[in-house]
Formats: structure tokens, C-alpha cells, sequence
């Protein structure tokens, strides 16, 4: 099992560090809008619900590239470097790992530019192209809903007592590891099917779902250690739940 | 964290230059361009940010019958407010408000990553993205709260939120008391994006 599915309830952190800001270094930003390109460039928007004109973009980028593959470079990491790194020095570790995987760009000359770059050489290449810009611009305004046309009927109804699946742990997963065999009263079917970004095999998503808003007793989740007079709500998809 | 760790000595220094590497050669290999990145930065400072949830609260504050609206059907309020267009783009495609009272006070968590409501509250703060937050939060929201300056009678329930699906959650703060007569304007002024995640109330006054 990986410790990033399951921090629900660690214990022993210390306190939290209440930082308000976004980002902390200037350069967290350009990593951020590299993600947020990539997402908007991505060839799973061929299946988007918006009519989004993917081959026509004039751009090189021709690979995946969702939330899923940007969780699932931070879930891959060592534990203990999940908390020693940054937010977004996990982005730019995964992030700059796929190209040099993918084989935009070799590590060879990422290694090389950064040492320019280390020692003030160099600057950023001009190079405009409007319709590339266009499409991630109209990706932030109109987004990849997951909302699929329904395909059967919800398993369970408002009200019902389910239990949560102990599926098997794989590379990613959408189910908070503390809920596991836990038990919860179901407060909203959330309407229509949901899809998420790729298969999680054993696991159980991708394929469109129904996803249902569970209520919890966070006594049932942490026995003695709940805080009194507090609830727990967690949108699982319906591969997690079982009556 | 960072005491716990040891860091090479030019750490931002390196990623600075390791992520201007990477920019550089996505613009040279065409896919990207030069504007890329600052034009999504834009977007998040000019169009999509805490500034919009600011003025959806405030109206809330001031009209009973649209905040009635707002907690039924969230994206259907929102779409009556004169925002720019991309409220159900990116991160907002499925936005749920809560609302706090007396007796009831909300937090929003995302155990699992750092899932946020990008249209209504642009980008995430760190604190919301720290694993200590997200692994505290869920099991001990009291503590966590008391620890960022709030405490609550044991007569008030706290509810929180996973964001674990497809749902971005988030907070409709109370009104502060004291602010009868203010314009939906200076309301906005004081609501703060942590009063809209439930780890802070809203200012009471525009002065802090």
C-alpha cells in the first residue's frame, strides 16, 4: 500500500504551516502553467464532452496528460519525499520526467540547458502561435466534465447503510485508504454516470459510474480518537461501495 | 517539514533553472509558446480567483433567496452572476457550496491531492496542499481549526468535506456581525479564500 493513499489520520506531523500563499518561489509558477498546457493539449479531450478540436492544434505535444498522470507521478514517489518535497517540486520531478520519458526532450540536454541556466546563459526562446494558446485558454473556460449519459441504474439509494470495499492497492487510487471497511449512510446519489481520467485496474475506475456523497461517524473511521459532535462526507464512486 | 530534511544549498536556485530549462526547450520542440505560461497566469490573476467568491458571498449575504439558490443548485446561482465565462471550466465543472451557521461549521479537505474549486477561489494555498494538513484535517478538524485560531462551543457541529470525486467543495462564511448596512461591495472585501474552506471566518471588519 502507498502512505499517499493513505494519509487519512497519520498522526505525529506536528503542526500545520497555515502558508496563505499560492505559490512560495517564482518559479513554482512556470510549472503550473506547463501542467495546466499539457491538460489542455492532452489527446484524451478527443473524448471530451466539449467539441474541443484537438488535431487541429498546432502542437508537437501529442501525448495523455491528466489530473490521474500528474497524482500518479506523486503517488510514485518515496513516502518520505512526498513530505520532504514541495507541492510543486513534486510537479516539476514528474512533469520534466515525462517529456524525457515520452521522448520530447532527452535528459541529456535538460541537464545541459539547467547548467546554462545555473551559470545566467541564455534566455527563453520567442515563439508565438495563437491557436495553441487559444485551445488552453478555452480548456480553463470550459473544462473536461466527467458527467457521462447514464448507463444502468445506481446501485444504492439515499439513505442506504454501505460498507466500503477493501479493493486491491495499485499505483492510483480515488478511495481515501481510512475509509476502507468502513461503514457509511448514503446522503446524496449524485445524478448521472462519472468517468474518470484512465483505468485504475484492481482498483475499479474509469468506466462511467455513478459517484455517491457518503456520510460517516467519524467514530465508526477513528474509534476513540473522533472528535465528538463532528461528521465526515466523502464523494466515492461506486466501484468503492458495496451493501 | 524542512527542519526535518536536509536540502542542497541551491535548491531554488536549481529548480528556477531546471524549470526555465524545461519551458525552453517546450517552446524550442513546439509545444508550447513563448506566451503559454503567462497567459495561463493571467487568467488565474485577472479572471478566475478568490475575487469572484468574494462577490458570490457577499451577495449571498445580502439576499436570502439567491443564497437559498446557491446551496441548491450551485452552478445554476452562479451562472445569474455576471462572471467572466469558464465558472464550469477548469476545477469548476461540478462546484457544491455549504453553508456555515451558528450551529454548523464547515471544512473542505482533499485527502487524497489538493482538489479546489479553480472558477470561485483560483488557486489553492499551500496550507490546503500540505500532506500534515490533509492527514490531520480528516480525523481531527477541531485541533487543526483550534491551531489556525478558531475555537467552537461543543454545540457546534463541524462537517468535513472530502473532495475525493468530482465535486469542489466549498464554504458560504457567516456574515460577521456588525456589518448591517454595507455595500455587497465592502462585504466582498471581507471574505478571505480561507474563510471560503472553512479555516477561517469571514474579516469583521474591511480594516485588517
Amino acid at each position: 500500500m502507498k502512505l499517499q493513499h493513505n494519509l487519512g489520520g497519520l498522526e505525529g506531523l506536528g503542526p500545520v504551516d497555515f502558508e496563505k500563499r499560492v505559490f512560495v518561489e517564482p518559479w513554482e509558477t512556470r510549472i503550473f502553467g506547463i501542467h495546466v498546457a499539457m491538460m489542455a493539449l492532452s489527446q484524451h479531450l478527443k473524448e471530451a464532452i466539449p467539441k474541443y478540436p484537438i488535431d487541429q492544434v498546432p502542437t508537437n505535444f501529442k501525448s495523455t496528460w491528466t489530473w490521474a498522470d500528474l497524482r500518479k507521478g506523486a503517488e510514485a514517489m518515496h513516502p518520505f519525499d512526498y513530505f520532504k518535497y514541495r507541492y510543486y517540486e513534486k510537479w516539476l520531478g514528474g512533469i520534466s520526467a515525462f517529456f524525457v520519458s515520452q521522448g520530447y526532450i532527452s535528459q541529456e540536454e535538460l541537464v545541459a540547458k539547467t547548467s546554462a541556466y545555473l551559470k545566467g546563459k541564455g534566455s527563453i526562446p520567442e515563439s508565438r502561435n495563437e491557436p495553441i494558446d487559444n485551445q488552453i485558454i478555452e480548456y480553463l473556460r470550459v473544462g473536461d466534465p466527467g458527467e457521462r449519459e447514464l448507463a444502468g441504474e445506481p446501485k444504492f439509494s439515499k439513505n442506504d447503510t454501505i460498507r466500503v470495499k477493501n479493493v486491491p492497492p495499485v499505483d492510483h487510487t480515488r478511495l481515501p485508504g481510512h475509509l476502507r471497511g468502513k461503514t457509511g449512510i448514503v446522503d446524496k446519489v449524485y445524478s448521472g454516470f462519472y468517468v474518470y481520467f484512465c483505468s485504475t485496474g484492481p482498483d475499479g475506475l474509469g468506466e462511467p459510474m455513478p459517484v455517491y456523497r457518503v456520510r460517516f461517524d467519524p467514530k465508526e473511521i477513528w474509534g476513540e480518537l473522533a472528535e465528538e459532535k463532528s461528521v465526515v462526507y466523502a464523494d466515492l464512486y461506486e466501484t468503492y461501495l458495496e451493501s | 517539514m524542512s527542519e526535518r530534511f536536509q536540502y542542497p544549498q541551491d535548491r531554488e536556485v536549481y529548480s528556477a533553472a531546471k524549470v526555465k530549462a524545461l519551458e525552453s526547450l517546450l517552446i524550442e520542440k513546439g509545444i508550447i509558446t513563448s506566451e503559454t505560461v503567462d497567459k495561463v497566469l493571467n487568467y488565474f490573476e485577472k479572471e478566475m480567483g478568490p475575487f469572484n467568491g468574494a462577490k458570490l458571498v457577499a451577495k449571498a449575504w445580502v439576499d436570502p433567496e439567491f443564497k437559498a439558490r446557491l446551496l441548491k443548485d450551485t452552478p445554476s446561482a452562479i451562472a445569474e452572476m455576471n462572471f467572466p465565462r469558464g465558472m464550469t471550466g477548469a476545477e469548476g465543472e461540478n462546484m457544491e457550496a455549504v453553508e456555515n451557521t451558528p450551529t454548523v461549521h464547515n471544512l473542505i479537505v482533499c485527502t487524497l491531492c489538493s482538489c479546489y474549486p479553480w472558477p470561485i477561489l483560483g488557486l489553492p494555498p499551500y496550507w490546503y496542499k500540505d500532506p500534515t494538513f490533509r492527514a490531520r484535517a480528516i480525523r481531527e478538524p477541531r485541533k487543526i481549526l483550534q491551531e489556525f485560531g478558531l475555537t467552537f462551543n461543543d454545540d457546534v457541529e463541524i462537517r468535513v468535506w472530502d473532495s475525493s470525486a468530482q465535486i469542489r467543495w466549498f464554504v458560504i462564511p457567516e456574515r460577521p456581525a456588525g456589518t448591517e448596512g454595507m455595500s455587497e461591495a465592502q462585504l466582498a472585501t471581507l471574505v478571505t479564500p480561507e474563510s471560503m474552506m472553512g479555516s477561517a471566518k469571514a474579516k469583521s471588519s474591511p480594516s485588517f
